[in-house]
Order: C-alpha cells, then sequence, then structure tokens
C-alpha cells in the first residue's frame, strides 16, 4: 500500500437551511494514497461535489479533519487555503471555465502569474504542460476557437501546470461525447500512472469510473464501495 | 499579474468598455473646456496683478470718482505709482471706433499689460490730440499711425457737439489680445475738452510696492471714503475682476452644477459596466480563486480595471482639451488668449476626480467580487 496522501477523519459538513440543519457529510472517514486515481460517484445531493471541494481546499468542513501531505486543510485560513491550492492542486471542471477572451497558453498559464517566476520560464511551463497534453499547437486559439475536448485538454494544461500532486476533476468528461471523453480519460490515465498525479474524479459515468483504479460510492453523505 | 486579468476583463464586451471610456472622454472634455473658458466668465483671467490695486465706484460699474481720490491715493504709504483712466463711450454708427475708448493719465507704464514702444509713448505723451490703437483693432479697420479718428461720443465736447476727434500716433499690443481691440487717448485732454463729469475718473490703478500690501491699501482707501457719495470699491485687479464678473451671476457655479450633473452620470455609466461585467464574470472570478487568487487580489482587479477605464478616458478627454486651447485660441484671432486656457490645477483637479470616480463605481462590485464565495459561485455555474 502506498503511502497516504489525502486523510479525511470524522468529517461532518453542514448547511443550515430555512432554520433547518441539512447534513451533507456524516462521519465521513477516506485515505487516499499516492498515485492513487479515485473515481466518487453517487446521486445527485450526495454529497461527492462537497467532498471534492474539501479535499480540493475550496471549503473547510464543520468538523473533523483532513490532512494532505502532513497539512491540515482545516485549520487554515482563507488566505492560507489559497496558497495551498495554488501549488498542490489543479482542477478540472465540466465546463472547462477557460477564460473567453484569453488564448489557450494565456490560460495556461494564469496559476503561474502568481509565482515569481520570470515571463520566459513561465513560457517554457506552459508549453510543457501543453505538450503533456498534446494541444501544443492550439496555444494561441481563443477558447471559442476550440472544440469541447481541445477547450479540457487546455484547462487539464492549466491544472499541470504549476506541476501539484492532486488533481481534482469535477465531471470532466460531462460535457463531451463519448469518444472525446474517452481520449480525456486517456489522458488523466497517463497522468496518474506516468506523471504520478493523484487523481479524484467525480462522475456519474460509470465508464468514466471505470478508468479509475478505485471507484467509491457517496449516498446521504456516507460512504460505500 | 493584473495586466493579464485587467486586459482578460476589460476585452470581454469590447464594445461596452469603448462605450464607457467614450463616455468618460466626453465627460472629462466638457470639464476640460468648460474650466478653460472658465476665465472669460469668472474674470479670472491670465496675467492680472495682484499689486496693482484697483479703485472704481462702489456702487456703480460705470460710476465716476472724483479726481481727488487719485490724489489721496498718491499719497498712501506703500503706493508706488498711480495710473487714473475714463471711458468715452461712442455711438457706433456714427464712430469710426466701435465701444468705449479708455482716456489714461497719470502713471500709464505701471499698465506693462499694454506694451507700446518708447517712439509711441514719447508721440502720444507729446501731442494731446494723440491716440494709440490696439494693433489687432488697427489690422482689423485698416488704421495707419498719421490716420485721423473721428468718435461721437455721450460727452459733450467744449464746442458744444459730441464729436471728438484724435489722431493715431502709435499702436499697442496686449495680453489678453481682446483688450487690443481698443484705442487709448490722453485723459488730461479729453477732460479739459469735455463738459460734464470735468474731473471726474471712472478707475484708478494704484501700483504697490508690495502685492502684499494691497488689501491693507484696498481698506484704508475703502474705508477713507465709505461715507461719501464717492464710496469706492478696491482691490487688487485679480479679485476685483472676479466681484465684476460675479456681479453677472455666480457662473462658476452653474458650470460646477453642470459637471456635478456630468460626472454623477459618468458615475452611474462606469458604476453599472462594472457591475455588470462583474456579475457577468461570477465563473470566471470563482476559477481565479479556485487557482489560488487570493481575495484580495481580485478586489484589486476589479477596482484597477475601473481604474484603467477611467484613466484612459481622462487623458484622452483632457488631451483633446489641451489640444483646443490653442486651435480655439488661433480660431479666434488671438482673442481668446489669456481667457480660454487650462491650468495644471485644473488638470490635476481632473485627475482627481477621474481617481475618485474609479474609486466610487468599483468599490461596491469589487466588493462582490472579494466576498464571493468560489463553492457557492460554481455551483450555481
Amino acid at each position: 500500500m502506498s503511502e497516504i496522501l489525502i486523510k479525511v477523519e470524522n468529517v461532518n459538513k453542514t448547511y443550515q437551511r430555512g432554520g433547518e440543519t441539512l447534513t451533507v457529510l456524516d462521519e465521513l472517514n477516506l485515505d487516499v494514497p499516492k498515485q492513487d486515481f479515485l473515481a466518487l460517484m453517487g446521486p445527485s445531493g450526495s454529497g461527492k461535489s462537497t467532498l471534492l471541494n474539501l479535499m480540493g481546499g475550496l471549503d473547510t468542513p464543520t468538523s473533523g479533519g483532513i490532512g494532505i501531505n502532513g497539512v491540515q486543510l482545516d485549520q487554515m485560513n482563507a488566505k492560507q487555503l489559497s496558497n495551498w491550492r495554488s501549488s498542490n492542486v489543479g482542477f478540472i471542471f465540466q465546463f472547462y471555465n477557460l477564460l473567453p477572451v484569453l488564448t489557450a497558453d494565456k490560460n495556461v498559464e494564469l496559476p503561474l502569474l502568481l509565482t515569481n517566476l520570470s515571463k520566459s520560464q513561465r513560457k517554457d511551463h506552459v508549453l510543457t504542460a501543453m505538450k503533456a497534453v498534446g494541444i501544443d499547437d492550439r496555444s494561441d486559439h481563443k477558447p471559442s476557437e476550440l472544440s469541447g475536448g481541445q477547450q479540457q485538454r487546455v484547462a487539464i494544461a492549466r491544472a499541470l501546470v504549476s506541476d501539484p500532486d492532486i488533481l481534482v476533476c469535477d465531471e470532466p468528461t460531462g460535457d463531451l461525447d463519448r469518444n472525446t471523453a474517452t481520449e480525456i480519460l486517456e489522458l488523466l490515465k497517463i497522468l496518474n500512472e506516468d506523471h504520478g498525479k493523484t487523481i479524484i474524479m467525480v462522475t456519474h459515468d460509470p465508464v468514466a469510473a471505470e478508468s479509475a483504479k478505485r471507484v467509491l460510492h457517496l449516498d446521504k453523505g456516507k460512504l460505500t464501495e | 499579474m493584473y495586466w493579464t486579468l485587467i486586459k482578460a476583463g476589460i476585452l470581454r464586451k469590447k464594445t461596452r468598455s469603448i462605450l464607457t471610456v467614450l463616455s468618460i472622454t466626453v465627460a472629462f472634455l466638457l470639464f476640460g473646456l468648460l474650466q478653460a473658458a472658465s476665465p472669460i466668465f469668472t474674470g479670472q483671467m491670465e496675467g492680472l496683478r495682484a499689486d496693482l490695486v484697483m479703485t472704481m465706484s462702489r456702487y456703480n460699474m460705470m460710476g465716476k470718482l472724483p479726481y481727488s481720490h487719485v490724489e489721496f491715493i498718491e499719497e498712501i504709504e506703500g503706493v508706488e505709482a498711480v495710473l487714473y483712466m475714463d471711458y468715452i463711450t461712442s455711438f457706433s454708427q456714427d464712430s469710426m471706433f466701435e465701444g468705449v475708448a479708455v482716456a489714461m493719465g497719470g502713471d500709464i507704464e505701471i499698465y506693462d499689460r499694454f506694451k507700446i514702444t518708447e517712439e509711441h509713448q514719447k508721440a502720444f505723451e507729446s501731442l494731446k490730440i494723440g491716440a494709440l490703437v490696439g494693433e489687432t483693432y488697427a489690422i482689423e479697420e485698416d488704421i495707419s499711425i498719421g490716420d485721423r479718428l473721428f468718435i461721437k461720443s455721450i460727452s459733450m465736447n467744449a464746442d458744444g457737439s459730441y464729436d471728438w476727434e484724435f489722431e493715431v500716433v502709435g499702436l499697442y499690443n496686449s495680453s489678453p489680445k481682446v483688450d487690443e481691440m481698443g484705442i487709448v487717448v490722453n485723459y488730461d485732454y479729453f477732460d479739459d475738452s469735455r463738459i460734464s463729469d470735468k474731473g471726474t475718473v471712472a478707475a484708478i490703478i494704484s501700483k504697490v510696492f508690495n502685492a502684499e500690501l494691497s488689501n491693507d491699501i484696498s481698506l484704508t482707501i475703502d474705508t477713507e471714503f465709505t461715507n461719501s457719495s464717492w464710496a469706492t470699491r478696491s482691490g487688487p485687479e485679480s479679485q476685483i475682476a472676479m466681484d465684476m464678473m460675479a456681479e453677472f451671476g455666480d457662473i462658476e457655479l452653474i458650470i460646477n452644477a453642470i459637471l456635478s450633473a456630468v460626472f454623477f452620470t459618468i458615475l452611474l455609466v462606469t458604476g453599472n459596466t462594472i457591475s455588470q461585467s462583474v456579475r457577468e464574470r461570477t465563473t470566471d472570478l470563482a476559477v481565479l480563486k479556485t487557482l489560488g487568487y487570493q481575495d484580495i487580489q481580485i478586489f484589486n482587479m476589479v477596482l484597477l480595471e475601473a481604474l484603467f477605464l477611467i484613466i484612459i478616458g481622462v487623458f484622452i478627454g483632457l488631451g483633446i482639451s489641451l489640444l483646443s486651447v490653442p486651435v480655439i485660441n488661433a480660431a479666434s484671432g488671438g482673442m481668446m488668449e489669456g481667457l480660454f486656457f487650462l491650468t495644471t490645477e485644473r488638470l490635476l483637479l481632473a485627475c482627481f476626480i477621474g481617481l475618485l470616480l474609479s474609486l466610487l463605481s468599483s468599490i461596491i462590485p469589487a466588493n462582490k467580487a472579494l466576498n464571493l464565495k468560489v463553492v457557492d459561485a460554481l455551483r450555481s455555474d
């Protein structure tokens, strides 16, 4: 068994809605080893996106702990979480979420603008990331000039460019046709197996989930295998 | 970092950004032109001096003062030299000169806004019917040295007529050029020859040793005559000019009211543009925060975006205003010189207004962006 990268311990996440307490995650425990490729499945409202957000450092639990690489995310303030996210986790969304007026390479460069890298160093990093996902020939294209699959590759390059250990993917193939979805899933597998990235992917698609090493199901805030 | 993000924000809706910049440009062009023209309405003309004390009738702009006032003023400590003048109003239809001729006496040279060559000054002093004509007026009316000028005035001449005749002995230049549209004649000749208002002057100008003395000397003069039927109003030339214009109405207040309405509209336009832009980019901003951008960086980005839009508008608007000043001055044949100008203070005021507008228009949307919750924003996507 590989070393544990992400440790979720007794995590509760509740929301107050109209005076009522809504429990989204209920005493949840989860260990994610390094280089895991974990698919989270479950019906809408089961808490899978909430768990993904917690592991990505976008949200904090109501109670319980989330440790990643020895760092307790639940102890961090917003500024610390921002800094942590910028270098430790890459995000891939269902609808790519690229900035429409920026070219592909400028979109990929966005996380690097927060670093002290020089312009030429940033350019090198961007090229490396774009080559890794096979989209370097579209670097000066704007998102509107790219297909869905190409846009998702740009989004993956953006997630990779700062070389994070973890990739958090929220329905990464949800907006793609089957063939393109297969290509993207193949790419994620390569990133997991060849580049050592730990991937956590939320999906509704059982075919997509088959690409993962492990599949976990969430239902009413609790995990099942 | 910020430049990429600002550019992305502004270019997202190019037409809207261009229209916003255009509206800001027009507002600041209006500001620039009204500020440049404001001396015309307020009397804050270039070249008016604080060390020249002007004395005139307290209650009537065209009223008269006895010559004894001149003698009193000459004796006041701190007064270096005194010039006095009266006006010869002409009936334009029957005269070679339209408007008001100025009869000057005393130390004419203290009024150095009027540039007269030594030769012309000597000629003027040596010929009692001599007249100095403004160069612009001379060119316009084709008047040369040696020409005779006939004026039919409301002042009766000693011969019982209303006719006055002068001989052109020289030309003068002045700044502002508008003052070159006149003629200057000898006060002594005019006063000796007229029947009515003899021994009176319309205005007295005293050169004081130090501009700081101007207010005290003005007070001394006005206090001396406060209870007389020849009460005076004195003050530094620069102040009197403003007071005189203020009697026509507070034009500056009207200008400021117009500009306030314009800037308030611009505030709403820019505020709306930035708010709309932030609202449309909720997902983009959430993504940036996801990538590690801090709340304060997003806040600054929105502020800088508004600042950038407004600065472009301010620079273009003021730039066109600045370019318009020499063009308008040239088009007026120099008549507006010294009356139509933009001071550094006014330009700095415009920049300050620009900064204030950008802050006020963007603070609320920037605050919204600051408080945007990534999870909520992405969930609503």
